[in-house]
């Protein structure tokens, strides 16, 4: 069973005199395991998408399925629960706390769940080992390159263990280097360790590497092929 | 972690924070040491209104404390074998209470006179110890004698104050602008401290007048001892009886009103003029080891001689009971008003601190912290930055108040007002573990009260649109 599924999903924006579609008759599957770009230019609806999948954000019409729980029969603290333990997060500027150590910001998360101090501990000088910051463990994001606090960004999406994480645009504020070895990352995480992606991005170099790329224009899916 | 994430949140911006650390201590400090002074004249009031004025407990014939008539006494004997088998009474004194008219030969007043055995009343009362001149009751003389208080000494113009020679010769050496100033006054007499000290304004400068006034006018005081005295009172037989007495001590404390009123003369003087039944007394006054104590003797008291009024301090005197509760009443409204007013500056430290964080508020809700808990981050922060700024007011003060708790703080400038309401002017600044537990209460609750406004605003927010926020 595919581990997201969305379902005939409208999103239209009415917060304004003008009404706005930014999504409109969505339909698509996503399988464990697989490395996927939603792309297409600014303006065509990916983060809304990404921000529907992560339930931050509600359809208009249609519905979404992660795992076996349909998001719209959750609400408020439910909803937040369940994006706690079921979906990683990866920001585009980051979003570290810079008062807490790269370490301590991994851990934060799974605080959160109530993992055991010792475990938490454990956990996160993993994590920051699998993106190669485990030298890095003690410092604050303030001491950190742009690339090293998205590693670590990713760190703290993987520590939460989620279905799956979603990453907008996260080499946008990276320079060519930094991206690339990002995104070595990722990919290797998604090979060797099944984790499931799915980022938003308008840079090529992130396209060429998705083995799916799920094109949008004007709110619906232009595309969706394997490459 | 949220806890030691809250404290590092403190001091993301520690200039700011500093800014609201700094204005509680120093609110506090003012709030606490104010409260310190209050307490310390509360507790100075009542110390001394039990040991100079009312004693710890007092027994009376009921009948007594209806009219205040000579004939109504009872036996002394009679109690003193109860009280001297009972636990945790430091002294007691019998005494004859009668009121007379005091003439001089310049001026009359009205009086209380206690006829008292000075041995028994050095066990219970401080007067013996408040001499300002002669002595108490000691010594044997032909014609009788009366301590009295200084204000009612001036009252019967029984003192006089002079600026002479060698007084001046010894303020001159301690400040030698004093010579030529003070030296305007030699010679000349007057006959209240309050003219003396007027005319002490008239030629010092302020800051002279400030610092010398009260030790000038304390060493131009010269009463006429071994004065005349004449007392007259009612007998218990209705007849009216006059008597002369010579003063041979003068007393002050720190109550005016006291000093005025109340004269002592030996108990066998009084007891003979106004034909006392042997043996009999108006009243025992006893002193107790502690305040709480006496309440309780005064009960056991009571059920003992049930014929006799037994009464303690807090019902012989109500006010000064009052006194305590309201002290303690008044310093928390100053410390409450002080940390309301911080409140809005930690409000608005907050509410800073809360919108600069709006993305990282919204990255946080996204990634799963769920609302009680940016709540209770917000009011942990809150509480931190306040208690930190309590801590820091409390050390201060406690500092303050441990240091002016030995020299105590002298408002001589304002003496003879506090004087005459019963208040010293050198006030010992006390607060308690209560107090300071009281304090913490409340600098606690400042900080909760102080974030539900910005923890509200954190609360709001959208996570999307808050991701969204540059």
């Amino acid at each position: 069973m595919a581990i997201i599924e969305v379902v005939n999903v409208d999103k239209i924006y009415n917060d304004s005199e003008v009404k706005v579609t930014a999504l409109s008759n969505i339909n698509l599957k996503v399988e464990k395991g697989e490395f996927t770009a939603i792309v297409g230019p600014s303006g065509s609806g990916k983060t809304t998408l990404l921000n529907l999948l992560g339930g931050l954000d509600t359809p208009t019409n249609g519905k979404i399925r992660v795992g076996d729980v349909w998001l719209n029969e959750l609400k408020g603290s439910k909803l937040i629960d369940f994006r706690l333990r079921n979906i990683g997060f990866v920001f585009q500027s980051y979003n570290l706390i810079p008062v807490l150590t790269a370490g301590e910001n991994v851990e934060l998360i799974m605080q959160l769940q109530g993992v055991p101090a010792k475990l938490r501990k454990q956990v996160a000088a993993d994590m920051l080992g699998k993106v190669g910051l485990a030298d890095r463990i003690n410092s604050r994001p303030a001491k950190l390159s742009g690339g090293q606090q998205q590693r670590v960004a990713v760190a703290r999406a993987l520590a939460s263990k989620p279905q799956f994480i979603l990453a907008d645009e996260p080499t946008a504020n990276l320079d060519g280097k930094a991206a690339e070895n990002l995104l070595q990352i990722m990919e290797q995480l998604n090979q060797t360790e099944g984790v499931t992606f799915i980022f938003s991005t308008h840079d090529q170099r992130v396209v060429s590497r998705a083995r799916r790329v799920i094109q949008l224009e004007d709110g619906k899916i232009k595309s969706d092929f394997l490459q | 972690m949220l806890v030691s994430l809250s404290w590092r949140n403190v001091w993301r911006n520690p200039t700011r924070s500093m800014v609201v650390v700094v204005a509680v201590a120093l609110g506090l400090w003012g709030g606490v040491t104010a409260m310190a002074l209050i307490n310390g004249w509360v507790k100075q009031r009542i110390a001394d209104s039990i040991q100079n004025e009312i004693s710890h407990i007092q027994i009376h014939n009921p009948d007594f404390l209806l009219n205040e008539e000579v004939d109504k006494t009872f036996n002394f004997d009679s109690v003193a074998a109860t009280l001297e088998s009972t636990e945790g009474i430091v002294g007691f004194s019998g005494r004859l209470k009668v009121f007379a008219m005091a003439q001089t030969d310049r001026a009359n007043s009205g009086l209380v006179v206690l006829g008292v055995r000075p041995g028994s009343e050095r066990s219970i009362s401080g007067i013996p110890n408040k001499l300002i001149l002669g002595s108490f009751l000691e010594g044997d003389f032909n014609t009788p004698s009366i301590v009295l208080g200084k204000k009612a000494a001036e009252e019967l113009k029984l003192v006089t104050y002079e600026l002479t020679d060698s007084i001046i010769q010894k303020f001159s050496a301690k400040e030698p602008k004093l010579s030529m100033e003070i030296q305007k006054l030699s010679g000349k007499r007057y006959k209240s401290r309050s003219d003396f000290i007027k005319a002490l304004k008239w030629v010092l400068e302020p800051t002279l007048f400030n610092q010398y006034s009260e030790p000038i006018a304390d060493s131009c005081i010269s009463f006429r001892l071994n004065g005349p005295v004449v007392l007259t009172f009612q007998t218990s037989s209705g007849e009216l009886h006059s008597e002369m007495f010579r003063v041979r001590g003068i007393y002050r404390t720190s109550n005016t009103a006291f000093d005025a009123r109340m004269a002592y003369v030996n108990f066998e003087n009084i007891a003979s003029a106004v034909n006392i039944q042997p043996g009999h007394v108006h009243e025992i006054a006893i002193l107790c080891k502690g305040n709480t104590e006496a309440v309780n003797i005064a009960e056991v008291l009571s059920a003992a001689h049930k014929n006799l009024s037994v009464r303690s301090w807090n019902e012989i005197s109500p006010e000064i009971a009052l006194y305590a509760a309201f002290g303690d009443f008044m310093g928390m409204i100053y410390v409450v008003i002080i940390l309301f007013a911080l409140a809005f500056g930690i409000i608005n430290t907050m509410m800073m601190s809360v919108l600069e964080r709006y993305r990282e508020f919204g990255m946080l809700m996204a990634i799963g912290m769920n609302r009680s808990r940016v709540f209770s981050m917000i009011m942990m922060e809150s509480v931190f930055l306040t208690l930190t700024g309590g801590v820091a007011g409390i050390l201060l003060s406690t500092g303050f108040i441990r240091i002016f708790a030995r020299t105590g703080i002298d408002f001589g400038m304002w003496a003879e007002g506090f004087e005459a309401i019963g208040y010293s002017s050198v006030v010992y600044p006390e607060i308690t573990i209560s107090n300071y537990l009281l304090i913490t209460f409340l600098v606690i609750a400042t900080g909760i009260l102080a974030s539900l406004w910005p923890a509200r605003r954190a609360l709001k927010l959208n996570p999307m649109q808050a991701l969204r926020v540059e």
